[in-house]
């Protein structure tokens, strides 16, 4: 499109007429002389409440902050070390400030469509995050609800690109399938980048408490030890998550859908599967309801930790952390299946998946080993069907979606 | 004109925030090495989206720049107003600070420069839709009274006996004359608190970016009492035509609270305080172009409400404060005797000034 060189840029912006020059410096005058300073460079956040809850030193958490950015570097200027298997490339059209290169390329994607919610640092804590309803996903300790892997399997890439074109629908996580899919390729692997950085960060802070005493509270810095030791393990599990794809027996073809919505029922009732536990005995989300996920959780029982302490100085730090570096905990709600929302993909197959493995970091279970594959599928085809469920017991005598009918 | 452009101006600038496309051209003053006025225009049609904004943009920035200068010279040589002359002033420095600054965002790649940039904005629409009016009124050789009607009632008689053949006219509706001032300085801090929100930071914390809609949501409940005070203290006005434009600012203020909860849902989905009642199966589509029409139409429609508050302000009632103002006071407030002419309350005008000194 553009034959123009950034050479040739280079050459205008020479010639640049001297009154522009004036007038932007006696601006920058005037915005510095009433407290507006310049924005600074975006910068990637400690994990504080991890670090306070490990009682680390303030020495220690330069430490962990200065490994970090020797083996993935900043916000503006990322690094994929080869043992990552992450694509440099990518990250850098993600990674950066919002803006377009020579050829009309938009880089700086993370920023654009991410940042907000999700934060420069991956740790949910965006400037919007306090208002979305659950709240962002935090990748820092890599975990992933939706995917086709087993429950503590990381998820693949393909999960990953059809969560950000999908969307999650009755979450605030928008769908963006009106970006190319080079964009959304280089954005799954910045998040996967992000991930990779948070569990590596984790393993850091709590590799002090394996430490020698002749180590004198410092981590070593050697390439075995950072790499080896720390980084490949995370980032392995990355690389072998197309591996662990759940085995997903055929529905037969000529299933007779009447018995196996029936079947179901019977399990979605029964001891097995017991899904009525959570989801309730109409299936609305009104069973039990007082749970947290493992994002909140951690908070719940910091906080309870912080609160019974007898270390008032330590108390006191960890209260700012919270204060700072966390969002009020919030219960998660079991899902009315009744509406016909489905976070996770509305595919049968995705709901397959989810009632085989459950839902990685929520307390939804894995029915996987006390309900036989075949089963599951009568387990999906009762849930799909009870948006149209015909219940006198729920004061319904006709068929009708239930949007309607709750 | 230089109203229409600049509207046109700060909807592409709008868009340009919509759209993220600030840093879709890398240099300034220039676009891709060439320059501003000689880059193809081919490229610019059919090139990407963000450069289209953006460079549409500067163009307009540059017609609005010229326009003013241009009004400028017209002003200064034909002769005008102090009002209408200190109005041009400001436009013209206004249009050269606001270039500067959107150069100085392309430049240095800073998100406050931003903030300061959509801030300048609309204070250089408010001052163009001022100068038109004022200009408006001068066309029209109507310095002292209302522009579209004569007074017809009772009350206004009356207070034109009150003060004598002076330069101002009383206005019987003073609390009214003074409620579009504050609903324009309102609409105003609203789109300065708007523009905060929209170019926040990645890296602001949640409970800042709280407080900062709040403080949102405050001014929206604070222009909507001003504007539904100024649609009551208005409708005793003899004008039908000042009547109608409050009722049409009460309009926009409602469809601007329509389109500020449509910019929500686009943004952050249903509020959880809703979801129970109605959720969508499907996702948001981000970057959706009825999103960004929404989004977009809260920012513009914020602008015109300003505009429209303006208008108010000065066309019935502001504008001779305003010339006064611009004269510090030296002339038009004398009467033929040489005393001191001055405001009164509305109540003291209504009785002619014989019948009060027979008391």
């Amino acid at each position: 499109m553009n034959t123009t060189t950034s050479a040739d840029i280079r050459h205008t912006e020479g010639q640049r007429p001297a009154w522009s020059v004036k007038i932007v410096l006696a601006l920058l005058v005037v915005l510095g002389g009433t407290g507006c300073g310049a924005t600074p460079p975006a910068w990637f956040r400690l994990n504080m409440v991890e670090a306070t809850k490990q009682k680390l030193t303030s020495d220690q958490e330069r430490q962990v902050a200065t490994l970090l950015a020797a083996m993935f570097g900043t916000p503006d200027d990322p690094v994929a070390l080869p043992e990552t298997g992450l694509d440099e490339a990518k990250l850098r059209l993600a990674a950066g400030p919002v803006r377009s290169d020579i050829v009309g390329r938009k880089n700086g994607l993370y920023r654009e469509h991410c940042a907000h919610c999700h934060g420069v640092t991956g740790d949910a804590l965006g400037p919007t995050a306090a208002f979305l309803n659950p709240y962002p996903r935090d990748y820092r300790p890599g975990i992933y609800k939706f995917k086709s892997t087993e429950r503590a399997d990381k998820p693949t890439h393909a999960d990953m690109t059809r969560i950000l074109k999908n969307g999650i629908p009755g979450t605030s996580m928008p769908s963006f399938a009106l970006l190319s899919e080079t964009q959304i390729d280089a954005l799954v692997e910045y998040v996967k980048y992000l991930s990779i950085r948070g569990e590596t960060e984790l393993g850091l802070i709590r590799a002090y408490f394996e430490l020698d005493d002749d180590a004198e509270g410092k981590l070593p810095e050697t390439r075995e030890f950072l790499v080896g030791e720390v980084l490949e393990p995370v980032a392995e599990k990355w690389k072998t998550a197309a591996d662990a794809l759940i085995p997903v027996p055929e529905m037969p073809a000529d299933i007779d859908m009447v018995a196996s919505i029936a079947k179901g029922r019977e399990l979605f009732y029964g001891d097995k599967a017991n899904c009525v536990k959570c989801h309730g005995p109409t299936a609305m989300g009104d069973g039990q309801a007082n749970d947290y996920d493992d994002w909140n959780k951690t908070i719940v029982e910091w906080t309870k930790e912080v609160v019974g302490t007898d270390d008032k100085q330590w108390a006191s730090r960890a209260h700012r952390v919270l204060d700072g570096d966390s969002l009020e905990p919030r219960t998660i709600p079991p899902r009315n299946l009744r509406r016909g929302i489905y976070r996770g993909g509305r595919r049968p197959l995705d709901l397959y998946y989810r009632i085989h493995a459950g839902i990685n970091g929520a307390p939804m279970p894995a029915a996987k080993g006390t309900v036989p594959p075949e089963d599951i599928w009568h387990i999906v085809n009762y849930v799909q069907s009870l948006p149209y469920e015909l219940d006198g017991e729920l004061g319904a005598d006709r068929p009708m979606v239930a949007r309607d009918r709750f | 004109m230089l109203v229409a452009t600049t509207a046109l101006l700060l909807s592409f600038g709008a868009l340009v925030t919509t759209y993220d496309a600030a840093m879709a051209v890398p240099d300034w003053p220039g676009t891709f090495g060439h320059n501003m006025f000689l880059y193809p225009l081919v490229e610019w049609f059919w090139g990407p989206w963000d450069l289209f904004l953006e460079h549409g943009h500067r163009l307009l920035g540059a017609t609005a720049g010229m326009l003013s200068l241009l009004l400028a010279a017209v002003t200064f040589r034909k002769g005008a107003s102090p009002a209408v002359r200190w109005l041009v002033v400001a436009a013209v420095v206004l249009v050269v600070v606001q270039g500067a600054l959107g150069g100085l965002r392309v430049i240095l790649d800073d998100k406050t420069v931003a903030k300061v940039h959509a801030c300048t904005g609309p204070l250089f629409f408010a001052v163009a839709t001022a100068i038109a009016v004022l200009s408006g009124r001068r066309g029209r050789g109507d310095l002292s009274a209302p522009a579209t009607e004569q007074r017809s009632n009772a009350v206004g008689q009356e207070a034109l006996v009150a003060v004598g053949p002076v330069h101002l006219p009383l206005p019987s509706w003073a609390l009214g004359a003074s409620l579009p001032t504050a609903l324009a300085v309102a609409a105003y801090l609203q789109l300065v608190a708007g523009a905060q929100l929209r170019h926040a930071d990645a890296t602001l914390a949640p409970s800042t970016f709280r407080w900062m809609v709040a403080i949102h949501l405050a001014g929206a409940a604070a222009v909507t009492v001003l504007s539904a005070l100024t649609v009551i203290a208005w409708q005793p006005h003899e004008s039908r035509v000042a009547r109608r434009w409050s009722l049409a600012i009460m309009a926009m203020v409602m469809g601007q609270l329509l389109l500020g909860g449509g910019a929500w849902l686009f943004t952050w989905g249903i509020p959880s305080w809703l979801q129970d009642a109605w959720a969508p199966a499907e996702a948001v589509l981000a970057r959706s172009p009825r999103g960004a029409a929404v989004i977009t139409g809260h920012v513009i429609l914020g602008m015109m409400i300003l505009g429209a508050a303006v208008v108010l302000a000065l066309e019935w009632g502001g504008a001779d404060r305003l010339e006064r103002i611009a004269r510090f006071g030296r002339q038009g407030l004398r009467r033929p005797d040489g005393t001191e002419a001055r405001l009164l309350p509305a109540t003291a005008a209504v009785q002619p000034r014989s019948e009060r000194g027979a008391r």
